[in-house]
């Protein structure tokens, strides 16, 4: 049995997390409201705006109010010199594994609202996809960034 | 090859052709706009002989400015009228090199050469149009030798070699997938007929065919379906002649080479080291006749991307898979065989199976006339599920990854540890209660990802798999 990976992600991921949480939940909102303008239209029967209405607050909140919190908890990362080690997810739990000497570039990414926070993505790709570690501190992403080119570097090999 | 030079002047037509027709294409309706205006006709017919002239003067300027040469370890290709534009290729970053020719080309002798390496997208990277046979063989021997100076001596008679016997054509031509499209491009056009005439009825009038089955006209019933099949099977037998005809694999040291094609003869090269995995293809009307076909994952674009370009064995009997794998590709040649999944797994496969069917059914007993007809499916999806369980395996076979899933033909998949992108593991709550998990690796093709999954396998095998992924890699540094 493997150890789990050391490292954790920064925790400002998760009013991170909330934020956008909140706002990815408005498109939600717009099906209860669609289904309020047909039902004006076409005389459907009202009550079931509310339960769309209820419905779609249910699921909300849970995206906003706790899977931020336990997704922090289980993200886990751990880059060593021969590869890089990610655990994670909250209903299906997900190990990954790619050796240093797949790895083709690293990127850092950062919208708007992980600016915010001072948060950065750390993106790895490879011939057949890319990976994400999400969420860490600016300066602490930098670094792995460059440490994790600096290995690709040193192992490279062709595919 | 050292010296700057030109393609043959075939390249000029070829170059027209494609530009005009690209041009053609994009501005019909406008053509067909100006045509149909008697004023602006005039004018329009006036332009076109210019145009034209226009258009083969600048083919024969790009002719005389294209050039390509070898420099050092590099293939280099200086191009472009206006603007000079200079492409560099390391010779040893090369994928494939891909020879071609249609009619016209074969008239007069030359080939096309496409060289492709690992970038995206679906153009090749470096495409010499026109160029004689001879010349195009002795640059392709210099790019995937690698080597300096081609050396003729060293012409070895290839080992071993696969051909498509025009028997096996047939029965590959019957049992392919393309029946089903066809099939199912012939119905759709039938039911588009419905949108198109909404006054025919359609399928208003298959309604009473089916109403009048019972009323004795059954035979006129089957005679529809058995011409639509023979339809279907004349055009997946048309289409398997163009793409298979005068099939023929070789390898040859460290390369595989297919050529292939009735109108237009492929040649194909692919380095052996250049494969990211093999996968074995049992598709569901082939397994009654015990054959399969040997498909090869590679990084080249255009060889991937057709989707044609990837087969290595089209059709092979299953008793002869190891023989040939064997002598042409023993770098994936697998001796022992697959484990199978644990017993807890047989559940899962069977409920995401069957339950769809049994919604299916249920509601179209409801709302469709003769729609508990349906409930034939779910026999069908729980003997499916079943047959996906048995199915699912595994085997690590020293530096050799192989997984087998089936959706609905059985695939095998055979990866070699250094091919492997990436590896997952994943576990949900219900496969945590069970101790299973799902295993997932991720390998380059010319698409992007090559994504094998396998559902339900024990969480102790799969830590096992990864752990071989990992301390492996560990070891080589």
């Amino acid at each position: 049995m493997r150890q789990i990976p050391e490292q954790q992600i920064d925790s400002r991921a998760i009013p991170y997390w909330r934020w956008s949480a909140g706002i990815n939940s408005l498109f939600m909102f717009l099906v209860p409201a669609a289904y309020y303008g047909a039902s004006r239209l076409w005389h459907w029967p009202a009550w079931i705006t509310a339960v769309l209405l209820i419905m779609v607050l249910a699921v909300a909140s849970f995206f906003i109010f706790v899977k931020p919190e336990i997704k922090w908890k289980t993200w886990r990362y751990e880059v060593s010199e021969q590869e890089i080690d990610l655990l994670r997810g909250v209903f299906v739990k997900t190990r990954t594994l790619i050796p240093m000497a797949r790895v083709q570039h690293v990127d850092t990414r950062q919208g708007p609202l992980l600016r915010h926070y001072g948060l950065s993505t750390v993106t790895i790709s490879t011939a057949a996809g890319t990976h994400e570690i999400p969420a860490l501190a600016d300066d602490v992403a930098g670094i792995l960034r460059d440490r994790i080119s600096e290995l690709a570097r040193v192992v490279d090999e062709d595919v | 090859m050292y010296e700057p030079q030109r393609l043959h002047p075939l390249s000029i037509l070829d170059y027209l052709i494609k530009n005009i027709y690209s041009l053609l294409k994009g501005l019909l309706p406008l053509f067909l706009v100006a045509l149909a205006d008697a004023g602006i006709r005039k004018w329009f017919l006036l332009a076109v002989p210019f145009l034209l002239v226009l258009f083969v003067v600048y083919g024969v300027l790009y002719w005389l400015r294209y050039v390509f040469y070898l420099r050092g370890q590099e293939l280099r290709l200086e191009y472009g009228v206006f603007v000079r534009k200079q492409r560099y290729i390391p010779i040893e970053r090369i994928q494939s090199v891909q020879i071609s020719a249609g009619i016209l080309q074969r008239l007069l002798g030359v080939v096309k050469i496409q060289v492709e390496t690992a970038g995206a997208g679906n153009q090749a990277e470096f495409v010499l149009s026109a160029l004689p046979r001879q010349k195009a063989e002795t640059l392709r021997e210099i790019l995937q030798a690698g080597r300096q100076i081609p050396d003729q001596a060293e012409q070895v008679p290839p080992a071993a070699e696969y051909r498509l016997s025009p028997r096996r054509l047939l029965l590959l031509a019957t049992t392919s997938n393309g029946i089903g499209v066809v099939l199912s491009a012939l119905l759709a056009a039938v039911s588009q007929l419905d949108d198109f005439f909404s006054d025919l009825n359609i399928w208003i009038k298959i309604g009473q065919y089916v109403e009048n089955l019972a009323a004795g006209k059954i035979s006129m019933f089957i005679l529809v379906i058995v011409i639509l099949f023979l339809f279907a099977w004349l055009i997946s037998l048309a289409g398997s002649l163009i793409r298979f005809s005068g099939f023929r694999l070789t390898r040859d040291g460290d390369n595989i080479r297919i050529s292939r094609g009735l109108l237009e003869k492929q040649q194909l090269t692919l380095p052996v080291k250049r494969l990211q995995a093999v996968k074995v293809v049992e598709g569901i009307l082939r397994q009654p006749f015990g054959m399969l076909s040997v498909q090869v994952i590679s990084i080249s674009n255009s060889a991937g991307a057709k989707g044609e370009g990837n087969v290595l064995f089209p059709l092979l009997p299953h008793s002869r898979l190891h023989h040939y794998l064997q002598q042409m590709l023993p770098e994936f040649a697998v001796i022992s065989d697959i484990k199978g999944l644990p017993a807890s797994a047989r559940r899962r496969y069977l409920l995401v199976n069957t339950l769809p069917a049994l919604l299916i059914a249920i509601l179209s007993a409801i709302f469709l006339p003769w729609g508990y007809l349906a409930f034939i499916i779910v026999p069908l999806a729980a003997w499916l599920g079943n047959a996906q369980y048995r199915s699912a395996g595994w085997l690590i076979d020293t530096d050799r990854l192989v997984l087998r899933t089936r959706t609905l033909g059985r695939v095998t998949t055979i990866v070699p540890r250094r091919k492997i992108q990436s590896m997952s593991v994943s576990q949900n709550f219900f496969q945590k209660r069970l101790g299973l998990a799902s295993l997932r690796i991720n390998t380059a093709s010319g698409l992007g990802a090559a994504v094998v999954q396998v559902k339900g396998m024990d969480e102790r095998t799969c830590q096992d798999i990864i752990q071989w992924f990992s301390a492996r890699s560990a070891f080589y540094q």
